[in-house]
């Protein structure tokens, strides 16, 4: 583990025994980063503000469950982010439903020249294997991560059959898996 | 992917499809089921979870907007911006008035400050099996907090370190508690109101106290500091 991550990790611990100035720390460590997923998810930076405000909120209260998940405290704290920023997507979906084949639906989302260059200075072995399935088979990974997309969405948006496009993906799955090892 | 069993390449499809939350609401209960139940398929299940996150690691980082952190302390700790300002605001709309507010609030002010000599406090700190006893002794108006060690000394080579937990906020060290007998530390001005009624706690720390100034560990022994 690297010291950031110990420190991460500490500030988590901290945060689990009620140390306030512990939460300003790990916001002022992992707020950007947080704050970039739900950007990314919602697309609207108004409601990826209001769900940082829940996210931080949650990591609050479960900061005492931390220890016993066994995940990397940064992926720990991504995991939350992600999560929330799709439950917040689904639920918009829901309340007013748009056509998949809507405009901003139709947005790229592999990395940009910025993000690719981060991603390479991170050493991200995921996006390397990622680059290794055709590139529709890893936008539909994306989507599903990023995006929230369910099968049925995929589906609809490829034009594969709904049972071929779980056999479609999970054989891409297994590929991603293979190249990035146990 | 000859390495696999039909198996395991079953697992891992199933783990990365749970990841990316690609399973229906029945199929991720079922696999929640098992999850619980089954540690190396938990394993496999927190080694998709890194990988996928490196996904939205890799992403540029964006500063948000630094009224946000304002607003999760708003909601966290409402009770942090209650200051002046804020009751002055309240207060009017209580009694019916600014001027009977203000007046209110003066004389509570003044009460505060004639207020009779202030109790001496005390406590003892101790360890659930007795085998760290420290009674405490506080006085408000010097500061002086004196300490007389009835049982138990610090492992070789650590340090006892005092903490002063008062309310929800986060522990401020006191200082080491010294291996004599009896020892004497100065609580700083500015701690010396949330003195009464606050917990003491001490605990296990390297030679020389805490490096990161917040206590390493669970307190070994703690008391409450009551009007004596």
């Amino acid at each position: 583990m690297t010291s950031r991550q110990a420190e991460i990790e500490q500030m988590i611990a901290r945060m689990a025994m009620g140390d306030r100035q512990a939460l300003s720390a790990l916001y002022a460590a992992t707020s950007a980063k947080l704050f970039a997923i739900a950007v990314r998810v919602l697309e609207d930076r108004t409601e990826a503000e209001d769900a940082l405000q829940d996210i931080y909120v949650k990591i609050w209260h479960n900061a005492d469950r931390y220890q016993v998940n066994g995940l990397s405290p940064m992926t720990w704290l991504i995991t939350i982010a992600r999560n929330h920023a799709i439950d917040r997507l689904r639920a918009r979906r829901r309340a007013r439903p748009a056509p998949l084949d809507e405009a901003a639906e139709l947005a790229d989302l592999s990395p940009s020249p910025e993000e690719q260059a981060a991603a390479a200075s991170m050493r991200s072995r995921i996006e390397d294997c990622l680059r290794r399935l055709q590139p529709e088979k890893a936008d539909a990974v994306r989507r599903a991560y990023l995006r929230g997309e369910t099968y049925e969405d995929l589906a609809r948006r490829y034009g594969i059959p709904l049972n071929t496009i779980r056999t479609w993906l999970r054989r891409s799955l297994l590929k991603l898996r293979e190249c990035l090892g146990p | 992917m000859t390495r696999w069993t039909e198996e395991e390449e079953e697992d891992h499809a199933l783990a990365a499809e749970y990841v990316l939350g690609l399973l229906s609401p029945e199929e991720s209960r079922a696999f929640e089921a098992r999850l619980a139940v089954d540690p190396e398929f938990r394993a496999l299940v927190a080694v998709w979870t890194e990988d996928i996150a490196a996904m939205a690691a890799a992403l540029p980082e964006e500063t948000p907007p630094p009224r946000i952190e304002a607003a999760i302390r708003r909601r966290l700790f409402p009770e942090e911006g209650q200051g002046w300002l804020r009751r002055l605001g309240l207060l009017p709309a209580l009694i019916g008035g600014f001027v009977a507010a203000l007046i209110v609030l003066w004389t509570t002010d003044l009460g505060l400050l004639q207020a009779p000599p202030e109790p001496l406090y005390a406590a003892s700190v101790a360890a659930e099996d007795g085998s760290l006893v420290i009674l405490a002794h506080f006085d408000p108006r010097s500061g002086e907090l004196r300490l007389h060690r009835q049982a138990g000394t610090p492992s070789p080579g650590r340090s006892q370190e005092l903490w002063l937990i008062a309310g929800e906020a986060p522990p401020v060290s006191l200082g080491l508690v010294p291996e004599s007998e009896e020892s004497l530390l100065t609580v700083p001005e500015g701690l010396r109101a949330a003195m009464a009624g606050g917990l003491l706690a001490i605990t296990d720390e390297p030679p020389g106290g805490s490096p990161s100034g917040t206590p390493s560990g669970a307190p070994i022994a703690v008391g409450s500091l009551t009007a004596g």
